[in-house]
């Protein structure tokens, strides 16, 4: 299927780069005709800033010239699809985290983002990291 | 780059503590929050409402910064509600299941009454 929205970025700076990842849903709503409370994509929204922000604070390689995350976003009419590609340390160890206790004040990033998507992939090709982000619609 | 929290706090004539953040309450916005707590609570028993309705989206670090807020409260034989969270932010309480642990109101009004 022929997606209905694309979206592309270059994110570097946390702050900036968690705002480039709201805008791009917001793109995504305008452009698909979804209300800002249609849940799925909702849902998708509040994974992918938490991945993107895992990302952005411990995925990329201290000291490196190139701490760039590439960042895309696709849409068709039933499915939301991100992807992160950056060079750094491997995540891999970070994806089994279970939900923590209600008192935990930190760690639930991955197991929220694992709970709503329908898919979360992550591969590693030499030092880069990959993030596959899938929420049907 | 424009700050994604800004928090105003003020007192009611009960002297309960009405924390209102608004923007983004995220890894980003999360310190201006816990900042604007550790203030509220540093003397005395702090009875504290965190009024989200200016919050557009939480994730789980700005969760992270209510835990904290409701630990410190406590340990201080204090108490803490929580007013007027949107859909988004209830359904990350849902999420995680600390709905159970977070008794949320629908207005500040609400969240005050026998406070």
């Amino acid at each position: 299927m022929s997606p209905l929205f694309e979206f592309q970025a270059t994110l570097s700076r946390l702050d900036d780069g968690l705002e480039t990842l709201h805008a791009s849903v917001q793109q995504l709503r305008e452009r698909t005709g979804r209300p800002v409370d249609d849940r799925n994509l909702m849902l998708f929204e509040i994974a992918l800033a938490e991945i993107g922000a895992n990302v952005l604070m411990y995925g990329r390689k201290p000291n490196s010239s190139d701490r760039t995350v590439e960042y895309k976003l696709r849409a068709d009419s039933e499915t939301a699809s991100a992807f992160f590609t950056h060079r750094g340390p491997p995540l891999h160890n970070q994806l089994k985290r279970a939900m923590p206790a209600p008192t935990s004040e930190t760690g639930r990033g991955l197991a929220i983002a694992r709970k709503v998507l329908d898919e979360l992939g992550y591969e590693r090709d030499g030092e880069v990291n990959i993030w596959r982000l899938v929420k049907r619609l | 780059m424009a700050m994604t929290l800004d928090v105003q706090s003020r007192q009611t004539d009960k002297g309960v503590t009405v924390i209102a953040p608004s923007g983004r309450l995220d890894v980003t916005g999360a310190p201006t929050l816990k900042d604007a707590i550790s203030e509220a609570v540093k003397d005395g028993q702090p009875r504290l409402v965190i009024d989200m309705e200016g919050v557009s989206f939480v994730d789980s670090t700005g969760l992270g910064s209510v835990i904290a807020a409701l630990k410190l409260v406590r340990s201080s034989k204090g108490d803490l509600r929580l007013a007027a969270p949107n859909q988004q932010v209830r359904v990350v309480l849902e999420l995680t299941t600390l709905d159970r642990v977070f008794a949320y109101y629908a207005t500040v009004e609400d969240a005050l009454t026998d406070f």
